[in-house]
């Protein structure tokens, strides 16, 4: 493993963010259903656990916060990124998380592969669900963090607002919330770990680098750019520290392992889970 | 001499008089003036107490308001019970003629209504807010729940400082995917089929689509390691 050459994929800001919201979404997905299901025997329990229906809401209420706050810095952060003298480059290169048409081209060339007409597609650094995935999140985490923050303060809300707003926000919340974690839960762990060759736990988003092998594999004209460019060279990093590798996959092995769990309590108790 | 006496007498009659009406009246006060009209004092009590008169509050010519607002009223609108029911939420007993009441619960009729977020998660009973018996209807001009004075007698009892605005979240809400609920509620309707539709799109597509993918994947790696041992 280590022999490998190993070329970086995720500086440790773009790691940051990751670890940060992974902590937050999963403490909101748990607090969160224990409010939806704590009508249920798993919820009651887990509820009792972490200290009862008031302490779980006010968890998730000041972790919500906190995630607000997150978005507002990563905001800030690509606002920074950006090169406004050449925004046009800036937005559509192929290192930006900005969709073009290739994207689309790309999914065109996926499903032709699925019935046999073409081969799959070949990528650059950053993949249509990759994509996709960035962008699920960057409307979603506002979305339910607004509607949570008005669901929070309804006194202050209904004098700006008509009362009734708040059984709408509160659908809004519960549905994007149900639809963020299916995702997660499923898609993304099934895409980012569960495929063949990363089974069971990719490590690139906490060690940041990826083999090269791997990528030629994976995301070829990324390969090929970076030889054009002639910065191959500056990417290759060092692997991580052999300690920081057990921290790394016991973390996320335990993350995945919550996902997982959170998944199967959903599934379970499909028949409790209303959102309005 | 016996005329200026009587002046001096008489002044001193009025002095002495004057001091005991100082004496017995309410002293004067600057804040008197803000008291003295009565409507003034009226609009304060009423938006302190949500507390309206009568005739404010009756239904014109004693009629209950049985009409659902933008739909067209037929000549005949209601089935007779249909129309026992939309009066029944006028009533100041709403359970009138309801057999053998005295032994039943709520929630063996109102089943979904016992399962709403004040019953499950506040631990609420129905009589906290719709109060002793007879229970009146929502809509009777005298009941608490009156959605005049809703807000004040009952929401600010543990939501303090609720205001109509606030009142007018729907505890009880109908099922959001109701054909009905698209006139009663529309709002909650079509965000509740739009989140529905993207819930269903999003999945639908990306579970498939992974599905397919990890199985095509899956497959061309079995048929690969078959092949290698025939080459070797």
């Amino acid at each position: 493993m280590s022999d490998q050459v190993r070329i970086i994929r995720f500086n440790a800001v773009h790691r940051l963010f990751h670890l940060f919201i992974m902590v937050t979404f999963l403490v909101q997905a748990l607090t969160g259903l224990c409010r939806l299901l704590y009508t249920t025997a798993w919820g009651k329990a887990v509820t009792n656990f972490l200290g009862g229906y008031d302490s779980v809401s006010t968890i998730h209420n000041r972790v919500g916060v906190a995630m607000l706050l997150g978005f507002g810095v990563h905001v800030v952060y690509i606002l920074l990124k950006v090169e406004w003298k050449a925004l046009r480059r800036s937005l559509f290169h192929p290192d930006s998380l900005v969709p073009r048409v290739q994207d689309v081209i790309h999914l065109g060339q996926r499903l032709r592969w699925f019935v046999g007409l073409g081969p799959p597609p070949a990528f650059d650094r950053w993949t249509y669900w990759e994509k996709f995935d960035y962008w699920a999140v960057f409307w979603g985490l506002p979305l339910l963090g607004l509607t949570g923050l008005l669901l929070m303060y309804p006194l202050a809300v209904s004098r700006l607002l008509t009362g009734w707003v708040l059984n709408v926000m509160l659908l809004l919340h519960r549905a994007e919330a149900l639809l963020a974690m299916l995702y997660i839960f499923i898609v993304h762990f099934t895409i980012g770990h569960f495929r063949h060759g990363m089974f069971p736990m990719n490590e690139c988003m906490f060690s940041g680098s990826v083999e090269l092998e791997e990528v030629r594999r994976e995301k070829p004209l990324w390969i090929v750019r970076l030889e054009e460019e002639g910065k191959l060279r500056e990417a290759v990093v060092p692997g991580p520290q052999p300690w920081f590798r057990v921290a790394y996959f016991a973390f996320g092995y335990l993350a995945l392992a919550v996902g997982l769990y959170l998944l199967l309590i959903l599934l379970i108790y499909r028949h409790y889970l209303e959102w309005h | 001499m016996r005329s200026q006496r009587l002046l001096w007498g008489s002044i001193l009659r009025m002095a002495l008089g004057g001091l005991g009406l100082l004496l017995i009246l309410p002293a004067l006060a600057p804040a008197q003036e803000e008291v003295t009209t009565a409507l003034r004092r009226y609009k304060e009590r009423e938006a302190s107490t949500g507390y309206y008169e009568e005739y404010e509050v009756k239904p014109r010519r004693m009629r209950p308001f049985v009409g659902i607002p933008g739909a067209m009223r037929p000549t005949f609108p209601y089935s007779p019970k249909a129309a026992e029911i939309r009066v029944r939420a006028h009533l100041a007993d709403s359970h009138r003629g309801v057999k053998f009441y005295e032994v039943r619960r709520c929630d063996e009729c109102h089943v979904q209504e016992a399962e709403d977020v004040h019953t499950t998660r506040g631990n609420l009973t129905c009589r906290q807010c719709h109060g002793g018996e007879p229970i009146a209807a929502v809509n009777h001009y005298f009941s608490p729940l009156n959605p005049i004075r809703r807000h004040a007698y009952v929401c600010a009892k543990c939501h303090e400082g609720a205001g109509a605005s606030f009142a007018t979240y729907v505890v009880h809400e109908p099922p959001p995917g109701a054909p009905e609920t698209r006139k009663t509620f529309p709002s909650l309707f079509y965000t509740n089929w739009f989140m529905y539709l993207l819930i269903l799109g999003t999945m639908g597509f990306f579970v498939v689509h992974t599905a397919i993918w990890v199985g095509k994947e899956l497959y061309h790696v079995f048929t690969e390691r078959r092949r290698k041992p025939e080459n070797e």
